[in-house]
């Protein structure tokens, strides 16, 4: 990953965000047809809960039982033929697929859509060592043409509209401009199609690994994690250690509720079951199949038993959706490839405490947790990680803003504490704000309050009635 | 006894004193109950209904001998001029593909090939406007279609060419992702690649608007075979 932005940078991307009117347009048009969807498909399938509880039982056991499950999968995949590396962290994984792509004398490298390869920045390191890797998902090959990372997890070209896309188009392949989506895609996929008949190496993500067979389960919409997959002579497949789940048979309960979250489909399109290289005689699939399973600050967390929920995470993105915050900022504006409420709680650990801003920008509201498929509470692990902030070697350093409403709010505290003082204040108030308030809303305050105001209006004080003393149970 | 009524002598009359064949107890009891053949049916248009609700086209419930012509006339109606196919799971891809050349389609079979000739095959089954390939099993619930792939059968048919045919016995027609899985087992399902196929390829990353066709077909057609004698 590359630098984490600090917490002041965090401070200004995020208060920029919050004003691009546009770019807050586009993620509420994405996520309000996104939750459209989601509530259709979770109506007309009944049992939703109950696989959600089966998820959870399922992935909870398989991550208390990680050691065992590891080497059971190893030893499966090096059965079938596959090649297992295992990465401590992103530098080891990027480097030894680097490596293995120059002892190949790759040309052409193909990416299927990928979080763990964000995450290990891969694409930087290939092109480091001067190899062309091509995303070929495509919101990542636009977003990677338009030299950025992708800012949702599922929809990496969220923030941006069909006339950015189209000028895009015109400014790097020299076509006529058009804004449709269908003729932007079969620009897309004719570019995309012959470098996929071309391509000696490829690389994708994955979303579940079975134990018990050593299969590998890619689900994908567009069949470019199909081509990544089959069309290169060399495959590598990306994996973090909590992705391996027992048995076959747990795997349906996971495909039933991730494409219904993730995207409101019942399933995805394409759902590859992979099981070693290609075999004697077939067409496709790879001749040579490695398999990178990294750890990068997972055992950590594996560690700390309050944190350890969150590798039950199979990054459908759907707390992303419902985020009051995200809605409003957008993925870039965390810094991290994993943006959002889940990406709260895994960037701070996957990348270092430079990101330990981040368990604070939520407000806790609970939406994430209601929807995660896999039952996570986000809420109360954002808790948890904001009090080892707070409590820790190296507390984070605040914007003066943040450390100024800190103050104030501590300030509040030390006065709520006395009612009778508190009322008057509040009376006061009352009064002096009463003139300044529109619609009963204040949208601009004196002072260092003016800080409140610049962002969000603030409902006007009245004066405090005194509630009705509550009788004791007779 | 009273004498039988009269009716029953002309009957009796009628069909003469001949050698009469006595066919009722050599009928056979159908070969599948009908309570079965109803939950065929019924799983089936389940699983029609939700192929086209993922944007497929269901082509109907064909007897094989009905499978050859609607195959060739398929291929006219959507102006293909090769069709790639391998090896049915059941189907009589031979006959499949003997029809189709007598209709003047060229033919792209696929056969096991050496690694010299991987590239060279690939380059055909891309440029075939329709592939054609049998599947293990279809999920009505999701109108998705379960298709493994050998030697005989890449993975490329479905993948490849802009439109996709894929060809399920009724037999096949399973009601969830769970049921496919275990009728496979661990053993089936590692044996070689397996590829859930739930609609033609597809995007919403522009915008949240689905186009489709992004890498693998823009078009997927399902039949479904009903043996008559089933």
């Amino acid at each position: 990953m590359a630098e984490i932005p600090k917490a002041h940078d965090f401070f200004e991307s995020s208060s920029a965000a919050v004003g691009d009117h546009e770019l807050r347009r586009k993620l509420e048009n994405a996520s309000a047809r996104h939750l459209d969807h989601f509530a259709q498909v979770k109506a007309e399938f009944p049992p939703y809960d109950d696989e959600r509880d089966a998820a959870h039982r399922i992935k909870t056991d398989a991550i208390a039982h990680l050691d065992e499950l590891l080497i059971e999968l190893t030893s499966k995949l090096e059965e079938r033929g596959c090649k297992v590396f295992f990465a401590e962290d992103a530098a080891q994984a990027r480097d030894y697929i680097v490596a293995l792509a120059k002892a190949k004398g790759a040309r052409n490298v193909v990416k299927g859509k990928s979080m763990t390869t964000e995450e290990i920045d891969l694409n930087d390191a290939f092109a480091k060592a001067g190899i062309d890797a091509v995303e070929t998902d495509l919101g990542e090959y636009i977003v990677q043409l338009r030299g950025e990372r992708p800012s949702h997890i599922i929809t990496p070209a969220i923030h941006l509209s069909k006339e950015d896309i189209g000028q895009l188009f015109t400014d790097k392949f020299g076509i006529e401009y058009t804004a449709e989506p269908e003729k932007l895609t079969a620009e897309a996929r004719s570019r995309l199609r012959s470098i996929f008949l071309a391509a000696d190496f490829g690389v994708t993500g994955v979303n579940f690994a079975i134990a018990e067979t050593g299969t590998l389960i890619v689900v994908e919409n567009e069949g470019n994690g199909r081509l990544s997959s089959t069309m290169p002579e060399t495959f590598v497949a990306v994996m973090g250690i909590e992705k391996v789940i027992p048995r076959l048979a747990d795997l349906s309960h996971f495909l039933e509720i991730l494409a219904r979250t993730a995207t409101g489909q019942k399933l995805t399109t394409y759902t590859s079951f992979i099981t070693g290289p290609r075999r004697e005689g077939e067409l496709d699939g790879p001749g040579e199949m490695h398999v990178v399973i990294l750890d990068n600050g997972r055992s950590s967390m594996l560690a700390d038993p309050v944190l350890r929920d969150a590798l039950n995470c199979i990054r459908c993105g759907a707390c992303l959706n419902v985020c009051p915050i995200y809605r409003r900022i957008g993925g870039h504006a965390y810094g991290s490839v994993y943006p959002g409420p889940i990406g709260s709680i895994v960037s701070p650990n996957l990348f270092g405490s430079g990101a330990g801003y981040l368990p604070f920008a939520s407000t806790l509201c609970g939406a994430c947790k209601d929807i995660c498929p896999v039952k996570i509470d986000i809420p109360r692990i954002l808790l948890h990680l904001r009090w080892k902030e707070s409590t820790g070697k190296h507390p984070q350093k605040w914007p003066r803003a943040i450390e100024r409403a800190r103050r104030g709010a501590r300030r509040f505290a030390k006065t709520a504490r006395y009612p009778r003082t508190a009322r008057a204040i509040g009376k006061l108030a009352a009064i002096v704000l009463k003139p300044l308030a529109h619609n009963g809303y204040l949208r601009r305050m004196p002072g260092p309050f003016g800080n409140w105001t610049r962002y969000r209006n603030f409902p006007r004080p009245r004066p405090h009635k005194r509630p009705e003393p509550e009788r004791p149970p007779s | 006894m009273a004498e039988p009524h009269k009716i029953i002598a002309s009957v009796r009359n009628a069909l003469g004193t001949g050698v009469r064949s006595n066919s009722h107890d050599a009928a056979a009891a159908p070969a599948v109950p009908v309570a079965q053949s109803a939950q065929r049916a019924e799983l089936a248009s389940t699983f029609a209904r939700e192929l086209e609700e993922v944007g497929g086209k269901f082509l109907g419930i064909l007897t094989p001998a009905e499978l050859t012509n609607r195959i060739v006339s398929l291929a006219g109606e959507i102006g293909a001029k090769t069709v790639a196919l391998g090896q049915g799971v059941a189907s009589d891809m031979d006959a499949i593909g003997e029809a189709l050349e007598r209709a003047d389609f060229r033919i792209v079979r696929t056969l096991p090939v050496a690694d010299t000739e991987r590239a060279a095959m690939r380059a055909r089954v891309a440029d075939a406007e329709l592939g054609i390939a049998d599947a293990d099993f279809a999920i009505a619930s999701t109108g998705t279609l379960a298709v493994v792939s050998n030697a005989n059968r890449p993975s490329s048919l479905t993948l490849l060419p802009p439109a996709s045919l894929v060809i399920v016995q009724i037999d096949r027609v399973m009601t969830s992702l769970a049921a496919v899985l275990a009728e496979m087992g661990p053993a089936g399902v590692a044996a070689n690649r397996l590829t859930l196929i739930t609609g033609p390829s597809r995007t919403a990353d522009i915008e949240k608007r689905i186009v489709l066709g992004v890498h693998g077909p823009k078009s997927l057609h399902v039949i479904v075979v009903w043996p008559q004698n089933d």
